[in-house]
């Protein structure tokens, strides 16, 4: 039996774990000891994350749709096909007629080597990812604060902390291993605030819990910095020294004195200025957020009232402080880090930069496109207006994933050609035109980056299921058809590319990461040991800036047609669309059907019982769920996951945009709810 | 019948070499920094026997987290059964007394074919633990820190040497043949192994009495509202089972490639989930969190030693460093001992 070092993936809590080799067959997983995020303990997807590697349903070998069935091809067919439609569309239509979806399930290597091919072979900036529906508002928005749109600190410093502010994270569910360091540093007397209107599990070890309304964060936090102000709980020597701007967000910020925010929070006023006192006055505090900051309208507005709260106070910029957004995918971080954006290059290099878009010119040898592209959401409106024509899709399944799915649905349909490259025969991978298989992490090299910037290396442990190839082959085998020869023997050379382009990774090379812990960017040199914890001294953009935020309520209200308020997310059992936790038969069994929590007085009122069926329907669709009635949900909301394609609840979300970050308000939308006779 | 020989440190690799070409070797080997496991040998000299005795444990090699059973095709059934011949060299006495609790289970009532036929086919080296880790508590349940039966070759490193112990038929079956590395243990040898097997007994940081955990719970009646407050704390993750070298549960099913053909398998699973002890009519017995902790030490606290007449836990340790909310069995145990009935 072997055991390979690799990286879980699932969260982006970047667990380290090994996968149990016997005859080429998976047959276990262990955790690795002493690593610095999961220190020899997984959650249950760790455990049970290698079932679904060898599973029947895998797609074995590519396919090609012919009057509406798939059949199986040869790769070299599929492949010749792609690029004639692909260089078809390109000269018929331009460039921008494509739109590309990188994967945050991909290593480093691949979300590269994606960037790359959108923007040197297919000519397009037209390439985002799934980041864009969970922390597209955290990488404009701290971008635009600090310079720099990562966690700030690092997951073992957290159990050191005095204080933990955690505000829209179901950190023990959602980043279990973050949650255990966070029950360390409580079990070690850390005083811990969680604001989140459910009551979690995080939240009953919370010492203080904010049950604020959806959407008004903006609000909460901007009354907490207004108690903090009033009452001279300002580092004015750090307000001074490293940032900027502050006397107009201080104008804006006195506007929402605590009895204003109680009035549209829910939280009482006295809870408030509590928790006000306690994060300014505590020496080592850190702030954890995550999707219910981000997934608003105001999501950049979210985001920056929590830089702002992190600055005034001067909790940033040392061990066991700053602003830490804890990422949802496995890379995540990486793909953002690599340039799956439709404006940035790897590294958060702008393409609107003359200087550095002539860098990656030289690098590749070609012309590239200067304006920055569609964001993915904006993708599938522009495919409906027939403006997009053609979509390459790896690894996502936005028929499921996407606010208003039935939107996405429709805007796959009226494409001319997509291709869809996936582990699984996905919701959207049945829509393809062609679709290729991919390898898993079990069956190809590469990094990850997790959410606390540690790049780790993935090793194969088995060969690629079926005829699939990793998605770094695939996408050099399809430049090569499209006459542009994407050339690496391996991983580590692809690697090497990104090193010498994007200098926060220039000290990030394979041989010093295998069979270890992994170096956490910014590593500008080869003998760099990583950096734990950011902004030291001096804020990456300079000095950092305060930027004022006024609340604005959500973009759909409940009235009388819906009268309650359906807020998404995930379990602990299931990761998003389900394509792998689904096929684990563990997790299927804890958790197999979709559940909607809801309030017992409001379940009476209904006259719903535990586990009775339930009509949730939005102006944008309706589904059928079991009602769950719990507590943990307070009156007025109910919560429901958007794991499962049977209740896919993102038929019923808003698609409404942040007007900058465009992530959709997955968080808030009115429904209606009625009792299935 | 256990027998002494002394074997020379610098012949254990030879030693090794002869055997490996008989059998597939395992052992304890260092992966970089990311620490040691149990796997397949490919250098004997990576071989590194200064490790932690909470390496993941060899429950895996007989009883796999994952196991196929067998494969259906077009009429024809493909048992598959693991009969590689293997020695698993330097692991603990932890683990070679659970594995004998594990030969009970799977081997007395109910013979488990699966089990048995890796088992029968496997021999295991096991070495002394001199310093034993802050995790540890087997002292007091006597599975370690050394062995006196039930094991097949015995190791206590005594310096420059091995003490080469041998209990059973299969350990020394595997001495007879390299007879001339070995040599008879002097008075000397006794005496330094006497007295490393003294200093490794004193240096036990941990001492959790289980059996004072099990009266406690017998006589006095521990309240739900404990396990409830013990359960807020669970992560769900099932680390516990997965790791303890003890824990046998196990779901059967069936992947089904199309009709007539498919694999059946079994993995791993535990009582830790709800979804355990789900019945017919969507009934969650066990839904608290609180009633699945309970059951656990209940059945290794009380249930093991009805049935066996040995508590169902070895005192690896294993389960305090992978239990996220810190409520393994060295704690509890001591919570229950104590009387810490709080309910915060």
């Amino acid at each position: 039996m072997d055991k390979i070092p690799t990286v879980c993936p699932y969260c982006g809590c970047g667990c380290g774990l090994y996968l149990c080799v016997e005859n080429d067959n998976i047959i276990g997983v262990s955790p690795v000891r002493n690593h610095p995020v999961n220190n020899s303990s997984l959650c249950v997807k760790g455990w049970n994350c290698f079932e679904f590697i060898q599973h029947p349903d895998r797609l074995r070998y590519p396919l090609i749709k012919e009057g509406g069935s798939f059949r199986q091809a040869s790769w070299d067919e599929a492949l010749k096909l792609i690029a004639a439609r692909f260089s078809r569309i390109k000269e018929s239509s331009g460039s921008d007629s494509i739109g590309i979806v990188s994967s945050a399930k991909c290593t480093n290597e691949e979300n590269y080597l994606m960037m790359k091919f959108a923007r040197a072979v297919i000519g397009t900036n037209n390439i985002d990812h799934c980041a864009r529906l969970c922390h597209s508002s955290t990488v404009g928005g701290l971008a635009a604060a600090f310079g720099s749109g990562a966690m700030t600190n690092s997951i073992n410093e957290i159990a050191y902390a005095r204080l933990l502010f955690v505000i829209g994270s179901n950190t023990t569910e959602q980043h279990p291993m973050i949650g255990m360091h966070m029950l360390d540093a409580v079990d070690k007397g850390a005083i811990l605030i969680v604001a989140d209107p459910r009551r979690t599990q995080i939240a009953e070890f919370a010492h203080t819990h904010l049950r604020h309304r959806p959407g008004t964060d903006v609000a909460l936090l901007n009354s907490i910095m207004n108690v903090m102000i009033r009452e001279g709980l300002v580092d004015i020597p750090f307000v001074k020294r490293r940032t900027e701007n502050f006397d107009s967000f201080k104008d804006t910020v006195m506007k929402y004195p605590p009895e204003v925010a109680e009035r549209i929070t829910g939280v009482s006023a006295e809870d408030i200025k509590k928790v006000a006192r306690v994060y300014a006055t505590e020496k080592r505090s850190m702030l954890f957020y995550s999707m219910g900051i981000t997934q608003h309208i105001t999501g950049v507005d979210n985001v920056c009232a929590c830089a702002n709260l992190a600055m005034l106070t001067a909790h940033i910029g040392l061990p066991m402080t700053g602003l830490n957004p804890l990422r949802g995918q496995n890379n995540v971080q990486g793909a953002c880090d690599m340039g799956a954006l439709p404006d940035l290059y790897s590294g958060y290099q702008k393409v609107a930069d003359p200087k550095l878009r002539k860098k990656f010119e030289m690098a590749w040898r070609v012309k590239l496109p200067s304006t920055p592209g569609l964001t993915l959401i904006e993708m599938f409106d522009s495919a409906l207006k027939n403006d997009i024509q053609a979509m390459y899709i790896m690894g996502e399944n936005p028929v499921i994933s996407n606010p208003d799915a039935s939107h996405a649905w429709d805007a796959l349909k009226s494409l001319d050609f997509l291709v869809v490259q996936d582990t699984f025969l996905s919701d959207t991978a049945e829509l393809a035109d062609i679709v290729l298989p991919a390898a898993t992490f079990a069956e190809k090299d590469g990094t990850f980056t997790n959410t606390e910037r540690r790049v780790q290396k993935i090793k194969a442990a088995i060969k690629p299921f079926g005829e699939s190839k990793p998605d770094w082959e695939i996408i050099c085998a399809l430049s090569r058809e499209m006459v542009y020869d994407l050339n690496y023997r391996a991983t580590h050379e692809i690697m090497e590319e990104i090193a010498l382009l994007t200098p926060i990774y220039r000290g990030i090379l394979h041989h010093r990461l295998d069979n270890n812990y992994g170096l956490q960017w910014p590593c500008p040199d080869v003998t760099h040991p990583g950096t734990p914890f950011l902004h030291r001294m001096k804020f990456a953009k300079g000095l950092g800036t305060f930027m004022p935020v006024t609340f604005v309520p959500p973009a759909e209200i409940p009235d009388k047609k819906f009268p309650f308020i359906l807020t998404t997310g995930r379990t602990y059992f299931h990761y998003h669309t389900g394509t792998m936790c689904r096929r684990t038969s563990t997790l299927e069994r804890e958790y197999p059907e979709c559940l909607m929590e809801i309030n017992p007085r409001d379940a009476d009122s209904l006259r719903i019982k535990n586990m009775d069926k339930v009509r949730v329907s939005s102006k944008r669709g309706t589904i059928i769920v079991s009602a769950y009635v719990t507590e943990r949900t307070p009156e007025g909301i109910v919560f429901i996951p958007f794991h499962f394609k049977e209740a896919a609840v993102n038929l019923l979300t808003n698609p409404a945009l942040d007007p900058s970050a465009k992530i959709p308000e997955y968080k808030v939308c009115a429904v209606n709810i009625e009792p299935v006779k | 019948m256990r027998n002494s020989l002394v074997l020379d440190k610098n012949y254990l690799s030879y030693w090794l070499r002869q055997i490996r070409q008989k059998m597939s070797l395992i052992a304890p080997i260092r992966v970089g920094n990311l620490g040691v496991v149990l796997k397949t040998v490919e250098n004997i000299h990576e071989i590194e026997l200064n490790c932690p005795a909470s390496i993941p444990s060899a429950k895996e090699f007989l009883f796999p987290q994952k196991e196929d059973m067998f494969r259906l095709s077009e009429g024809t059934v493909d048992i598959l059964r693991n009969d590689t011949k293997r020695l698993i060299f330097g692991v603990r006495s932890c683990d070679i007394s659970a594995i004998a609790l594990l030969d009970r289970f799977f081997g007395e009532n109910f013979v488990d074919d699966y089990y048995m036929s890796r088992r029968v086919n496997t021999i295991f080296i096991s070495i002394v633990c001199n310093n034993p880790e802050p995790t540890c508590f087997c002292l007091g349940l006597g599975t370690g820190p050394f062995l006196k039966s039930n094991f097949d070759i015995q190791l206590t490193d005594i310096g420059d040497r091995y003490i080469v112990e041998t209990y059973s038929k299969k350990g020394s079956d595997l001495i007879k043949d390299y007879y001339y590395l070995f040599s008879k243990p002097k008075k000397s040898d006794y005496e330094t192994q006497y007295e490393i097997l003294l200093s490794s007994q004193a240096s036990f940081e941990k001492r959790i009495n289980l059996e004072n955990a099990r009266q406690k719970i017998l006589i006095e009646r521990i309240s739900d509202p404990f396990w409830d407050w013990i359960g807020r704390r669970c992560f769900e993750c099932g680390g516990c089972v997965y790791e303890c070298p003890l824990c046998t549960c196990f779901n059967v099913l069936d992947r089904v490639k199309s009709e007539g053909s498919g694999t059946r398998f079994r993995i791993w699973d535990a009582c830790m989930f709800k979804g355990f002890t789900k019945i017919a009519g969507n009934i969650w017995p066990a839904e608290k969190k609180g009633t699945r902790i309970k059951q656990w030490y209940f059945h290794k606290l009380l249930y093991y030693p009805d049935h066996f007449g040995k508590f169902g836990c070895v005192g690896c340790g294993r389960c305090t460093i992978t239990c996220p909310g810190h409520i393994d069995m060295a704690t509890i145990v001591y919570k229950i001992d104590i009387g810490d009935k709080r309910r915060r």
